[in-house]
């Protein structure tokens, strides 16, 4: 390969498109609606902003933006797909709206919002056309296969990240202890803050000291996480029942679910410092392994309410209600993300600087600003079946936490200390982005759509028996039509057969197998290829050392009659 | 590249022509490569503009000044990379990088804070793990094997400008 065709690529050195799969979308060029030329100054900010944070802070921190970033965008396609595809035309066919407006329900959702188009209360089942005998739109069918359709989108995009993420980040996790890579491979270029460089090297150095110790777990903060759950649960069961009050009990559920959100962790971190670890990286693990499974039984626990509780509840308008519960969460949680950004970085500071000197300044925790993100991002998706336009609100969430916590790093934090392997624990954060929380929203959607019983008196499945009835209901029209005979066949065979989905199941598992196999010879042929080069290098020794011996042997004066030795070698 | 170009231009005005259709033969001194930004506290920038300079002493030409950059940008590729990492870390130009040299990387990357004992261990253990054809020092294949298990090198190897 030609060097210089090597070192200038077809690309040019701008930032858009790149290597990184979360650096920005092109989608995002588009969606907003404004032209290139802004879109690329909006992009180039927001590359020096990134770039910034990366020189002062290292990779680790910048791969906490990064993701946020992709959320974003990811936020704003959603909500471009739900507001063209159902708000646009609900707009054509909107009742009046009767109620009045206080400031409250910016907050609480409910009041003036609850006959808006952000509940799925207010959305028509009629078939809505505006010129007589001119195209109609069916808002029924719009509704179950616009979202049906955004969640197929979603899961092969998020598939195809996670997939492109393991194949370049996870090859062969159980490598050799890496000191040598952690030597050679691991020094961050991007750094170029003289205080965060020496930061940096004192940590190598104390690092390359430090023996490693060993320790136990113990069984019982298993036994108080069970414990603790069990009481949420019945925290949760207790505190809804007076919710439907007044509006300021309603506030009481997604604040007492916050401050769980924000002190258990706490306490996780303490007694994390009070079992001893293998190595510092186990102790992170395993804080964040317990906080994962923190926020999937609190989510978990909402579910379970709402779907076997509110909805079969003799309440008029059950999705709107779950709707409402959703978007006060979400603000409640966004607040106390402020919130938690204003007393852990920047009072901390104020603490670590005059009161405690020996705290030092604060760091940025990275994994539980992660986990707050996926569990926002967990909420908005069970959200916008009942609220359409859910993902506009989390969309402004997300743009001032970017700047809030941008400005709070800046002025609050200091580097990181401890080496975050920050290709695996990106791809952890993908991995944990489409297992429990979208494939568990997927659950939560299908039990709703399937099996639950839509209300009577508001909402695109009034008096329907399920949501997914209306499918079938769509599909036993078109049967009457020649024309589309082919549409009710695919149903019929492939989409309702048991058979056919037995058979494609049946298939993958095949195909997996057999991949599975092809990796494990090619294991072994990496073992015996390895081999071969130890030899070969063995080989060399052997073989230079004889030329050495023989051109000694040459070099110094021979018997008579021992010139004109040919010696040949084989090499 | 335009950036590139402009970056040139920040660092010295004085040198740097503005028209570079008749190719000039301009070339920027160590000391000015070694005080920008994006280098100046940087462990390796001595080795970097070395490396990427055509008489190996530190001054640097614009397509020398483009290449490092370029090689140093997200879109290089793995290998192209590796092979510069490689020639940044071998000190004494050998085409291995052996003790000595891991010596020099190691005591640049922690400022000198480790004891001649604790270096040499550190220096074992890594051609110990990573030395595939076992002849006592790094050749440019084991180094991409070793590149090949760090999943980081590709976006801590990368400058952004």
């Amino acid at each position: 390969m030609d060097v210089y065709e090597a070192l200038f690529p077809a690309a040019s050195l701008s930032s858009c498109c790149d290597y990184n799969p979360y650096h920005c979308h092109p989608l995002f060029c588009f969606s907003t609606g404004i032209n290139l030329s802004e879109c690329f100054h909006l992009l180039q900010l927001q590359y020096k902003t990134l770039k910034v944070i990366g020189a002062e802070f290292g990779t680790s921190v910048l791969s906490y933006f990064i993701f946020l970033k992709w959320l974003l965008t990811f936020n704003i396609f959603s909500f471009l797909i739900n507001f063209g595809f159902l708000t646009i035309p609900q707009f054509l066919a909107a009742e009046p709206n009767n109620l009045s407006f206080t400031g409250l329900e910016l907050l609480t959702g409910a009041g003036y919002f609850q006959q808006t188009v952000l509940y799925y209360g207010f959305y028509t089942n009629a078939t809505i056309s505006k010129i007589k005998n001119g195209p109609s739109y069916n808002m029924q069918l719009a509704y179950i296969f616009t979202v049906g359709l955004y969640f197929v989108i979603c899961f092969l995009i998020l598939l195809f990240s996670m997939a492109k993420s393991f194949c370049r980040n996870f090859i062969n996790p159980q490598a050799h202890s890496g000191n040598a890579s952690k030597l050679l491979c691991t020094w961050d270029f991007n750094i170029t803050n003289e205080k965060a460089v020496k930061l940096k090297q004192k940590n190598l150095s104390t690092q390359i000291k430090v023996q490693s110790t060993g320790g136990t777990k113990s069984l019982l903060v298993k036994a108080l996480s069970f414990v603790l759950f069990f009481f949420l649960f019945k925290l949760f069961v207790k505190g809804h029942r007076n919710d439907l009050e007044s509006q300021a009990a309603m506030l009481v559920l997604p604040v007492v679910t916050s401050l769980l959100n924000a002190f258990i962790p706490f306490f996780y971190s303490w007694l994390g410092r009070l079992e001893r670890f293998h190595t510092p990286g186990q102790h992170i693990y395993v804080t964040i392994a317990r906080n994962i499974i923190l926020k999937i039984s609190i989510v978990g626990i909402l579910c379970y309410y709402w779907l076997n509780v509110v909805a079969v509840s003799e309440s008029q308008c059950w999705e709107t209600l779950v709707g409402q519960d959703i978007y006060r969460l979400i603000v409640v949680d966004f607040l106390f993300c402020l919130l938690g950004s204003f007393f852990g970085e920047f009072l901390r500071r104020i603490i670590g600087t005059t009161v405690c000197v020996n705290l030092g300044l604060p760091e940025f925790d990275i994994g539980r600003n992660v986990l707050d993100l996926i569990y926002a991002q967990t909420l908005t998706w069970i959200g916008i079946l009942f609220s359409p336009l859910m993902p506009g609100i989390q969309i402004i969430s997300f743009s001032i936490v970017f700047c809030v916590k941008k400005v709070s790093l800046m002025k609050n934090c200091q580097p990181p200390r401890k080496v975050w392997r920050t290709a695996q624990m990106t791809t952890s954060f993908m991995f944990l982005l489409f297992f429990p929380s979208f494939l568990g929203v997927l659950s939560v959607i299908g039990v709703t759509v399937w099996r639950l019983k839509p209300s009577e008196e508001c909402g695109p499945f009034r008096g329907l028996s399920s949501m997914y009835a209306a499918v079938s209901e769509w599909i036993e029209i078109l049967e009457n039509y020649t024309a589309s005979k082919w549409v009710v066949w695919i149903y019929h065979n492939l989409i309702t057969s048991e058979l056919f989905f037995f058979i494609l199941s049946t298939s993958i598992l095949i195909i997996a197998y057999l991949y599975w196999q092809i990796i494990e010879g090619r294991k072994i042929m990496i073992k015996h290829l390895h081999k071969q080069i130890i030899n070969g290098g063995k080989d060399k020794m052997f073989l230079l050392e004889k030329l050495r011996t023989l051109q000694m042997a040459k070099q110094t004066p021979s018997a008579p009659g021992g010139q004109g030795q040919q010696v040949s070698l084989i090499v | 590249m335009e950036k590139a170009v402009l970056e040139k231009t920040h660092l010295a005005p004085q040198l740097v022509p503005l028209d570079y259709t008749h190719k000039p033969d301009v070339t920027l001194p160590y000391e000015l490569i070694g005080s920008m930004p994006e280098l100046k506290d940087n462990p390796f920038r001595q080795r970097i503009a070395e490396v990427f300079s055509e008489g190996g002493d530190g001054n640097m030409t614009l397509d020398d000044f483009l290449d490092m950059f370029s090689v140093l940008s997200e879109m290089a590729p793995r290998d192209l990379k590796a092979y510069y990492a490689f020639k940044i870390y071998d000190f004494n130009n050998d085409d291995y990088i052996c003790k000595s040299d891991l010596e020099k990387t190691v005591n640049k990357l922690t400022r000198n804070e480790l004891t001649p004992e604790e270096v040499n261990l550190v220096c074992e253990k890594v051609i110990y793990e990573a030395d595939v054809d076992n002849d006592g020092k790094l050749s440019l294949e084991d180094f991409q094997h070793m590149i090949i298990r760090a999943p980081d090198f590709l976006s801590t190897f990368h400058i952004r400008i």
